[in-house]
């Protein structure tokens, strides 16, 4: 696209909606990001001076880093866990040609439109029911569900687009379902793979309302942490350590985008 | 390569009880180029896949050199396949797509590369390997689809409509390309196609479908010269095409009374005595001056006028229409030295034609 396409009021309208936008999205997080530097004991804003203490105050926090290591192993379990049964189920989805695939679909996603704090609630009971004490266990089967309606919308979306004639030709070369799918199918669907465990990776990490249910005093995820420490005493440790968080999640997104062209599956 | 012969036996084919392929059974002889013809949805597609082992039929069976294939999975079966689209894998380069087939095959790395390497000088693309599918033309991009096909040495080889992407000139000049190859190497292929041109250029055997069932077999002559049915005068080329009682018969022909002003005479004997149809083609009809010779009373002579007259270059199309109503398309072939076209609209002819142009359709 060239610049002659984007002038005249047109322009600037464009411009100037798309900016308001980018700094609504953003301001939160540039305020937040701000205030974890204030050199005051609470959060203020504008922040006074410049510091980096509470970095290093966060950083030692034996609470806060027990709570990443458990987010962290938490979230690669859930990404691993949504991407076993989220892919397989998304390729039936689109290839199955079996009764029900609407109504399967459907229920599939329906996580992504009833509330995560009911869903949340009602996986504490059936866990309870089912006697699973283990609070690492529920937590990731909680967030599984929670987070494989994304894994198969985005692979769902991805592999609508895969010429199915491509498997065809595989297999008249030579190649079986499993070896298909390995070797073509999944090449072609990587993005929408790859977007897919990103958004179960970062909902996992940041999802409070199922998490509230299933942890428990031991096992505390990053979340928890947090609104526990914004209550006790809201001093800009708390900034700092959604700031960490911020920047993990850009790094991760700058990755993916590196390595199999995020942008493209998200647009898809 | 080894030649094989293919055999359908009564295949079957049903989707939530429409039958798209009904009781097929047909014989491709070794080395032989046969092209399944109809209009979408004739179930020709879903013919080529049953062969190929990605459908699986509901009654029926494919043999391939008497052995029953039927339950043999795709990937077993060794058939080399091209798609309309080219299917070829878009991650990997033409090298890559190429050795695919010898891979799965375990074959080893210097063998699969001294066989990619004559695939590719085979499909004239031995500069291109290092490429990705979406940098090469759509006639550079089907040939790598041979190449891979090829590579494999197929039982058989299986083409989807495979130059219907390609832009007229060059799907003609990939036609005789893929034909040369194909005798050369004496591979058995069975290519499915609407295009009723590509088949007559293309095979040794055309097989008219439709509505899932075989209309008729036969060498592209028998096929233009002897259509077994209406279906297959109107859909291969065109036809004159009319409609008329027996009036007289004797040992080997018939007299056939089409209206009052036109009778024609066949050779060959009509099984009933009632209604027949009878077809001729539009080149078999010879365009006279009216008052020459009268057609009145003659057989397969009939005065008319000229309606219409299309141009086409190497052809005139010229639509006539006799004082009974019936309406006649002939072509004629336009002389060189000829200036303008030799009869206009409005103008009194007599069109004429010979028996043996005069078809007897067994099925209307």
């Amino acid at each position: 696209m060239t610049d002659e396409h984007f002038s005249g009021v047109g322009a600037f309208i464009l411009y100037a909606v798309t900016t308001a936008m980018m700094i609504f999205i953003m301001a939160p997080l540039l305020l937040v990001m701000a205030v974890s530097v204030s050199d005051s004991y609470f959060v203020t804003f504008p922040p006074q001076g410049f510091t980096l203490k509470w970095y290093a105050k966060v950083l030692q926090d034996r609470d806060f880093l027990e709570a990443m290591r458990l987010s962290i192993l938490l979230a690669l379990g859930t990404t691993a866990g949504s991407l076993l049964l989220g892919v397989p189920a998304a390729f039936a989805l689109v290839r199955g040609n079996f009764f029900g695939v609407a109504a399967i679909k459907g229920f599939l996603l329906s996580p992504l439109i009833f509330p995560a704090l009911v869903t949340g609630l009602a996986l504490l009971q059936v866990l309870a029911k089912l006697g699973s004490q283990d609070a690492r266990l529920n937590l990731l089967i909680g967030h599984v569900v929670v987070t494989s309606p994304y894994v198969i919308r985005t692979v769902v979306t991805s592999l609508q687009l895969v010429d199915e004639n491509l498997e065809d030709a595989a297999r008249t070369l030579g190649a079986n379902r499993l070896t298909t799918f390995w070797r073509v199918t999944l090449p072609q669907i990587a993005s929408g793979v790859a977007a897919g465990g990103l958004f179960a990776f970062m909902v996992s990490f940041d999802n409070y309302p199922v998490t509230m249910w299933l942890a428990n005093s031991e096992y505390s995820p990053v979340p928890l942490v947090l609104m526990r420490q914004l209550v006790n005493v809201f001093d800009p440790s708390v900034p700092a350590m959604s700031t960490i968080i911020i920047l993990m999640a850009m790094v991760g997104v700058l990755v993916l985008e590196k390595l199999v062209g995020l942008r493209r599956a998200l647009a898809a | 390569m080894k030649s094989s012969e293919v055999r359908l036996d009564r295949l079957c084919k049903e989707y939530n009880r429409t039958v798209a392929v009904d009781d097929v059974s047909l014989t491709i002889e070794p080395g032989h180029m046969v092209a399944l013809l109809g209009p979408s949805g004739c179930g020709k597609t879903t013919c080529l896949r049953m062969i190929a082992g990605l459908i699986r039929p509901t009654s029926g069976d494919v043999f391939v050199n008497d052995k029953k294939m039927t339950d043999v999975p795709v990937h077993r079966r060794n058939v080399g396949m091209l798609f309309q689209n080219y299917a070829l894998f878009p991650h990997l380069t033409v090298e890559e797509n190429i050795a695919f087939g010898l891979e799965m095959r375990g074959i080893a790395k210097a063998e699969a590369a001294r066989k990619v390497a004559a695939a590719l000088s085979l499909v004239q693309l031995s500069n291109f390997g290092k490429r990705y599918p979406a940098q090469l033309s759509g006639g550079q991009q089907q040939r790598v689809a041979l190449g891979r096909a090829l590579v494999i040495e197929p039982a058989m080889l299986l083409l989807d409509e495979p130059l219907g992407a390609l832009d007229k000139g060059l799907r003609e000049s990939m036609q005789v390309e893929l034909r040369a190859l194909q005798r050369r190497l004496g591979l058995t292929t069975i290519m499915v196609t609407h295009d009723q041109d590509e088949a007559l250029t293309m095979a040794d055997k055309i097989v008219v479908m439709r509505d899932g069932k075989l209309e008729q077999v036969g060498s592209a002559t028998e096929i233009y010269q002897r259509p077994a049915s209406k279906f297959v005068a109107q859909f291969i080329g065109a036809s004159n095409l009319f409609e008329g009682k027996v009036e007289a018969r004797n040992g080997n022909g018939a007299v056939i009374r089409v209206s009052e002003h036109l009778k024609l005479e066949v050779d060959q004997v009509p099984a009933s005595a009632a209604d027949v149809m009878v077809s001729i083609r539009p080149e078999a009809i010879i365009v006279e001056q009216a008052g020459e010779r009268s057609a009145a009373e003659q057989p397969n002579a009939v005065a008319a006028r000229i309606d219409q007259v299309v141009y086409r270059g190497f052809v005139s199309h010229y639509y006539l229409k006799t004082a009974s109503g019936e309406q006649l398309i002939v072509f004629e072939q336009n002389q060189s030295q000829q200036s303008g076209l030799r009869y206009a609209v409005g103008q009194d002819v007599v069109a004429r034609w010979t028996t043996p142009s005069n078809h007897l359709i067994a099925r209307h």
